[in-house]
């Protein structure tokens, strides 16, 4: 009966005449989204656009005047020497500064998740570096590197090891990698707070349960507490490799993207072609093409929020 | 409660539609802006804004300064300054202020290619009405003058002609037992005794490439003589030459019998430059602004200090040299005050109120008792010319790649040669683009 009562009403609403339906709420949440679309069109697409149009030109920043080029700067970056040790430095600097301050972080939050004394002292230490400003920690650690009375070099030479005492910042084989250093530092503290937080979310009776199995630490660790850490690992990474991708006031403040051109990136090659060689339709160029692989980097990251949204 | 969901939608729509209005209204008051530039100075305005590099020594001197021009003729004037880097970050700034349209009334900045591109992009003012206006042509050096002028178009008003020489510490140089060289042979022995000494001759540094690159441009200077050295800097002749690599030979030679410091590619030259009046090195390589800003900044006495000429074993002795001067906006609002800002910085009696030791206006000259090794630089100047100091010689791209080259070299991962053909490629490339 109820069955029939079903039927019949969809047979009736299948006759009716077709009624508007109303998608995701029609005008209303843009009306609410209006404000902030606005700020967002006129601060970031509007500016992105004009970028992407200049990129096309042989603009030099200054002058009124520019004539449309095609896609020679494009082009020009293929044999640019720079471009390719600016990617490569670019590469090397985001598997560095993601893996070690992560494998650091995690092992930070683990050690101070136990029963370890005075761990607010402790976590406010490891924290500190990251709310530093960059260019004081550039200028601290630029004065630790000096070759002369550097404290980096001072202590190598105080323990004998004086062979190693280098000017770390001021060859093309080192300063890459004593850029990175500070770089660490400054970001093991944000990785070492978010698996904090997730490994107090982590419920003890897992672990009891795994202790009254006979399962080893090191078993508890890779069976209970990495499967747990999934999400905290999730955005880490995603936020950290965007934090590497982005690298620009370190580097500018240490070295300047010296000696030569040894410690140049992507970002830094970008700003000295538009701010300093007046190639401004060249260094857009190159700021096109770094959005367009942070983007292809960040679809896995958004994608997986969106699914975790809908589900 | 189907009232008060409209109500809320209303009140949401209209503060949408407000937020919209103000946002466009915003986008068109920029639009109507037609000055572009200045410090919102409108005609018959009395605000001006002056963009410096001025360090802290000399800061407040300027201040005073423009505080007595405003006080005399009615005006505002801001005074903003960006120092520390030298010429590596200060125009980065200004060019994106005159970009963003809130460009300074008038700017210091070094001449040279430093200076040309605000002129070529005629972000500055063409200045020959108020030359004229005020007869700076023959108040000033033509020398300081033609620094100052772009494409015949005299776009700037110079305030300092610097000669670059060696400044150095009287009592290291005592404790080695050296003098002054009277060549480069025995600038050479100078520096073997100041390192048997345990002291390190010459205090310079590579961290943005151009303090360095004096080091350089002297070497070159000495193997290559003034007429092909000149010849070397617009193009005219080839690089890849015997005398090239002479001087990058001697450059190398300069790192391997440690007369300059450690690592000294990384060091930041307001760290290293100064410490020959630290005791730290024997000598500098600099002008005239040290006596100021580092020796008698550190209140020490001028006569525990020295100065001279790098010989050149040149029949013809030359020193660097750079010219520096003042600009104004051509999207100013307030040109005549501008104007007359600047002719008030550059009487006589505000430049040596300014401190300024080497200015190019006439009788504006150093005290010779207050400032006696910037008055010997004076008259070093009148019977001593000078070159293009090389960061400004050459574009900041083609003089970043000059230093890079002179990096690798320092770094054993290129041979004179292979620089001197670098050198080559580098400039002949520029060339072709004028």
């Amino acid at each position: 009966m109820a069955t029939n009562a079903v039927a019949t009403e969809v047979r009736a609403a299948s006759q009716a005449p077709p009624r508007r339906k109303r998608k995701h709420g029609g005008f209303t949440p843009w009306l609410f989204a209006l404000p902030a679309l606005l700020v967002y069109v006129v601060f970031l697409v509007y500016p992105a656009f004009s970028s992407l149009f200049f990129s096309f030109t042989d603009w030099d920043g200054l002058s009124p005047t520019y004539n449309i080029v095609g896609v020679d700067n494009y082009t020009a970056m293929i044999h640019d020497e720079v471009v390719i040790q600016a990617a490569i430095n670019n590469v090397i600097w985001t598997v560095v500064t993601i893996a070690v301050p992560v494998v650091l972080g995690l092992t930070l939050a683990v050690i101070l998740n136990g029963k370890v004394r005075g761990k607010p002292v402790l976590r406010m230490l490891f924290y500190t570096p990251g709310v530093m400003p960059l260019v004081a920690v550039a200028s601290i650690w630029g004065w630790l590197y000096n070759p002369d009375h550097g404290a980096v070099n001072e202590f190598l030479r105080l323990i004998g090891l004086d062979s190693l005492a280098q000017p770390w910042l001021g060859q093309n084989s080192t300063a890459l990698a004593a850029v990175m250093v500070p770089a660490i530092w400054l970001r093991t503290g944000f990785p070492m707070l978010l698996y904090l937080a997730a490994l107090q979310g982590i419920p003890y009776d897992q672990y009891e349960a795994a202790t009254m199995d006979g399962a080893t630490r090191w078993q508890q660790f890779w069976h209970i507490t990495m499967p747990n850490l999934k999400s905290a690992h999730y955005i880490v990474l995603a936020l950290s490799l965007i934090d590497s991708f982005k690298v620009f006031d370190l580097i500018y403040a240490t070295t300047y993207g010296g000696p030569g051109s040894a410690t140049q990136v992507m970002g830094t090659w970008m700003y000295f072609n538009v701010f300093q060689y007046y190639q401004a339709g060249y260094g857009t160029a190159i700021a096109v093409v770094i959005t367009l692989v942070a983007i292809a980097v960040g679809i896995p990251y958004v994608r997986s929020q969106t699914k975790e949204h809908e589900s | 409660m189907t009232g008060s969901t409209y109500s809320r939608r209303r009140f949401l729509g209209v503060s949408g539609l407000a937020v919209a209005g103000a946002g466009l209204a915003a986008c068109t008051g920029a639009s109507n802006d037609s000055s572009g530039g200045g410090s919102d100075s409108g005609s018959g305005s009395k605000t001006l804004r002056l963009f410096s590099y001025e360090g802290n020594e000399t800061l407040p001197l300027l201040k005073a300064q423009v505080a007595k021009f405003d006080q005399q003729n009615g005006t505002t004037t801001t005074v903003d300054t960006l120092p520390g880097s030298g010429a590596a970050v200060y125009p980065d700034k200004l060019r994106t202020e005159l970009l963003g349209g809130s460009g300074p009334d008038v700017w210091r900045i070094w001449g040279g290619q430093i200076g040309a591109p605000y002129a070529k992009a005629k972000q500055a003012a063409d200045l020959a009405p108020y030359y004229a206006k005020y007869g700076w042509e023959s108040k000033i050096g033509q020398l300081a003058v033609a620094g100052m002028t772009f494409d015949g178009v005299k776009s700037g008003v110079p305030i300092v002609v610097a000669g670059i020489g060696a400044w150095y510490n009287k009592a290291l140089f005592a404790k080695a037992k050296v003098t002054e060289p009277k060549s480069y042979a025995e600038l050479e022995q100078v520096n073997d005794k100041l390192v048997a000494a345990g002291i390190t001759p010459l205090g310079t540094g590579g961290k943005y490439g151009w303090h360095i690159m004096r080091l350089y441009e002297y070497l070159l200077e000495t193997a290559a003589g003034p007429e092909l050295h000149d010849k070397l800097l617009t193009g005219a002749e080839n690089w890849d030459r015997p005398e090239v690599v002479t001087a990058f030979t001697n450059f190398k030679k300069w790192q391997d019998k440690k007369w300059i410091p450690e690592g000294a590619l990384a060091l930041d030259p307001a760290d290293i430059e100064p410490a020959y009046v630290q005791g730290k090195t024997a000598y500098t390589i600099t002008g005239s602004w040290t006596e100021v800003s580092a020796i008698q900044a550190a209140k020490k006495s001028s006569s525990d200090f020295g100065t001279f000429q790098f010989p050149t074993d040149q029949s013809r002795l030359r020193h660097s040299g750079f010219v520096e001067g003042y600009m104004v906006n051509a999207k100013s609002g307030n040109k005549e005050k501008a104007a007359a800002l600047i002719d008030f910085l550059v009487q006589p009696a505000t430049v040596k109120e300014l401190g300024i030791t080497n200015s190019p206006v006439a009788g504006a000259e150093p005290d010779k008792a207050k400032l006696p090794l910037s008055y010997q630089w004076t008259e070093i100047n009148k019977s001593s010319p000078f070159y293009t100091i090389q960061d400004q010689a050459f574009p900041k791209q083609q003089a970043d790649q000059y230093f890079a080259v002179q990096s690798e070299l320092l770094q054993g991962k290129m041979d004179p040669a292979a620089a001197a053909k670098r050198m080559q490629e580098i400039v002949s490339a520029w060339a072709k683009k004028q």
